[in-house]
């Protein structure tokens, strides 16, 4: 009652404004300054040879390496995420981006940072949560791969997140004649995955095992670039180097030490013309984790490899095909440490534009073995995978 | 002793060109060396005979974009695509949009076709009008004062050097606008469809009628149901001249050409697109020579 006489009240006011004074609201348009907005949606369905029950038991082969479920993770319909992306400068010496992942779970930061562009001799600094450049594919958002998921070795080192932290990074171009970039970054360490940074009480001596001090995990890499006609080759290093110290689940005893790892990745991408072009891309880690089991009381040294190879060849702008092999094919804990363990993944694309995609993935993956009995068990997947943009023009690094 | 000879050339070179110029298109290029002459060091990165909404921003040009101290686009969206990540990987401060050393040639003039309503469902449209203003050759003066005015800025003690060779180009264009004025006379209200809306600068200039494109929407492949409409119109009212442009496929104008008894014009866009246009003057040449055949 109370409202209805207050707007009854106020209603003259608002009428006279509006018709006396019409351009009110446009002399303070702010319009001009909304950030470049746009929104990605990716969704699949899926159909695994084995149940979402029985995938449980299954997990990628050796030691501490974990069986994740990012994309894709349930037989039949997902919804990946809804990405909604924010970029703007900031002023004449910063730009900010946000990423933002919803998900039916929940709202999650995918990266925040600011990027310098005034610095002088080539320098660039970023700060915020953000997509290390270590590697290849590790910066790229899941929208960008050729394959809708990561190779068993991402998700095995580096987490099918990536190594997405908060940092801070320093990238510098050098004056060569040729393509080279050379960038350092400082992080917090993870949650999860290689570099997991916890205090935790040692049981035998009862004294506390404490976390290292914060930012622990540091980066490196040097990357190469150079055109011959129309192909361009980029080749990089890569070394990540970080405290691991992880209790166990009861938060008594664990593993105190230290992992690197270190990636050599190889791109060679030619084009035929606008938009036809045959590319191979491949990426090698090595897993390096050494320091103290204060469980078994033993020390601790191993070394894991993994790789994968692709290849993909884009006809026009419609459509794209691709293969890719990937595997881990040494880990020193395991009988027998050299057995490869492989996947094989083949991939047809429809783009009906540059904003829409529909993809058809189909997997064969024999890297996995039941965590129970150890025996290997041959899982086939195919995914159908929709992704599609709305919004400013999204242009993609190379 | 060759190689000795070689280093001296390249380092006299470097020295003598004092300003980089990094340029998206040919065209711009050329025009810079005309107005620049050895004062300036030109890079070009896209291609003449390649798609200009789609160029492949390869690290190399990252590294080009990096060295220099102007870097000159032709703007209205046709590098939305493909310049932003060069910009943001060059970590060159000199460059920024809103710097002296960032000039967009499309702030000069004023586009044609601006969409009254924007939407994708549209394809993939410009909001900002054609920016295809390359195939009108009355431009150019125009640019070539704004290149010269950005160059004299940047480095103002040969900026008499500059004005007098735009205002020397822009003398010698003169004549060659009224020649091709001339050659393209008879072809005054001639209709014709193109694959692309990539010659109504162009067409508008000399009085042709556009009627159709060979793509659905902008940027959307040709589809059948669409090319057939485009047959039927064009057999009910005439229409004899399909204009074809250097990097699409001409697979569906020649389809086009046999069931209408249309001719089928290779056009060039921009210098270098074919062989013959390897000049700014030599590019209206070849679109006149083409289209008048």
């Amino acid at each position: 009652m109370k409202k209805t006489v207050l707007t009854m009240a106020l209603m003259p006011l608002l009428l006279s404004a509006e018709s006396t004074y019409t351009n009110y609201s446009s002399s303070f348009n702010q319009s001009a300054f909304v950030p470049d907005v746009s929104l990605i949606i990716d969704g699949s369905y899926v159909n695994r040879s084995v149940s979402d029950d029985e995938m449980e038991n299954y997990a990628l082969a050796g030691s501490e390496l974990p069986e994740y479920n990012e994309f894709n993770a349930n037989s039949g319909l997902n919804l990946n995420y809804a990405e909604l992306s924010l970029h703007s400068d900031v002023d004449q010496a910063f730009t900010l981006d946000g990423v933002f992942h919803f998900n039916t779970e929940g709202v999650e930061i995918e990266e925040a940072y600011f990027t310098t562009t005034s610095l002088p001799w080539s320098f660039q600094l970023k700060g915020g949560k953000f997509k290390s450049s270590f590697g290849r594919l590790n910066k790229q958002h899941q929208h960008v791969w050729d394959f809708a998921d990561a190779p068993l070795v991402y998700n095995a080192f580096l987490t099918p997140e990536g190594l997405n932290h908060i940092g801070l990074q320093l990238q510098w171009l050098a004056p060569t004649p040729w393509y080279m970039m050379a960038g350092v970054e400082v992080m917090q360490s993870g949650k999860e995955g290689s570099f997991v940074n916890e205090s935790f009480t040692d049981g035998t001596s009862n004294t506390e095992v404490k976390a290292a001090t914060e930012p622990a995990l540091y980066i490196g890499y040097l990357k190469n670039s150079f055109d011959i006609r129309d192909a361009t080759i980029l080749f990089g290093l890569s070394a990540a180097h970080g405290a691991t110290k992880t209790a166990d689940d009861i938060g008594v005893d664990g593993f105190d030490g230290k992992t690197t790892v270190y990636g050599a990745d190889l791109l060679v991408k030619n084009y035929f013309d606008s938009y036809s072009y045959l590319s191979w891309q491949s990426e090698v880690l090595q897993r390096d984790t050494s320091g103290d089991n204060t469980t078994t009381l033993a020390a601790v040294d191993e070394t894991q490899r993994g790789a994968y190879s692709q290849l993909v060849y884009a006809y026009n702008q419609n459509w794209r095909t691709g293969l890719r092999f990937d595997t881990i094919f040494h880990d020193s804990q395991e009988l027998d440490p050299d057995k490869m363990r492989n996947r094989y993944t083949a991939m047809l694309e429809y783009n009906p534009s540059e904003f829409s995609r529909i993809r058809a993935q189909y997997a064969h993956n024999s890297a996995f073995t039941d965590t129970t009995t150890g025996n290997y068990k041959d899982i086939d997947t195919f995914i159908l995978e929709i992704n599609l943009a709305i919004g400013s023009h999204g242009a993609h690094s190379f | 002793m060759k190689k000795i000879l070689l280093t001296l050339l390249l380092l006299n070179s470097a020295l003598l060109a004092e300003i980089n110029v990094a340029v998206s298109y040919p065209f711009i290029a050329a025009l810079t060396k005309t107005v620049g002459g050895d004062k300036v060091e030109i890079v070009t990165l896209a291609k003449g005979n390649w798609d200009p909404h789609f160029v492949v921003p390869r690290p190399s040009l990252i590294r080009q974009v990096s060295r220099a101290d102007l870097l000159i686009i032709n703007g209205g969206g046709l590098e939305i695509g493909w310049m932003p990540p060069l910009i943001r990987q060059s970590h060159n401060r000199h460059i920024q949009p809103g710097t002296k050393g960032f000039l967009d040639l499309s702030q000069f003039l004023t586009l044609i076709d601006k969409p009254t309503s924007v939407s994708r469902a549209n394809g993939d449209i410009h909001p900002e009008g054609n920016p295809h203003y390359v195939t009108d050759p009355y431009v150019m003066p125009k640019l070539a004062n704004a290149i010269a005015q950005r160059l004299s800025e940047i480095d103002p003690d040969h900026s008499t050097e500059y004005q007098n060779n735009a205002t020397t180009f822009e003398k010698k264009w003169q004549i060659n606008l009224a020649r091709w004025e001339k050659e393209m006379a008879p072809m005054k209200g001639t209709e014709l469809i193109q694959y692309h809306e990539l010659f109504n600068y162009f067409l508008k200039r000399y009085g042709l009628v556009s009627v159709g494109n060979i793509e659905p929407l902008p940027g959307i492949n040709p589809s059948s149901r669409h090319t057939l409409e485009l047959i039927k119109y064009m057999k009910a009212h005439n229409v004899k001249l399909i204009l074809q442009d250097v990097y699409h496929s001409s697979k569906t104008a020649k389809y086009i050409a046999e069931k209408t008894g249309a001719k089928e014009i290779l056009m060039p866009h921009d210098v270098d697109a074919v062989h013959e246009a390897d000049t700014l003057t030599h590019l209206y040449d070849t679109m006149i020579k083409r289209i008048t055949q």
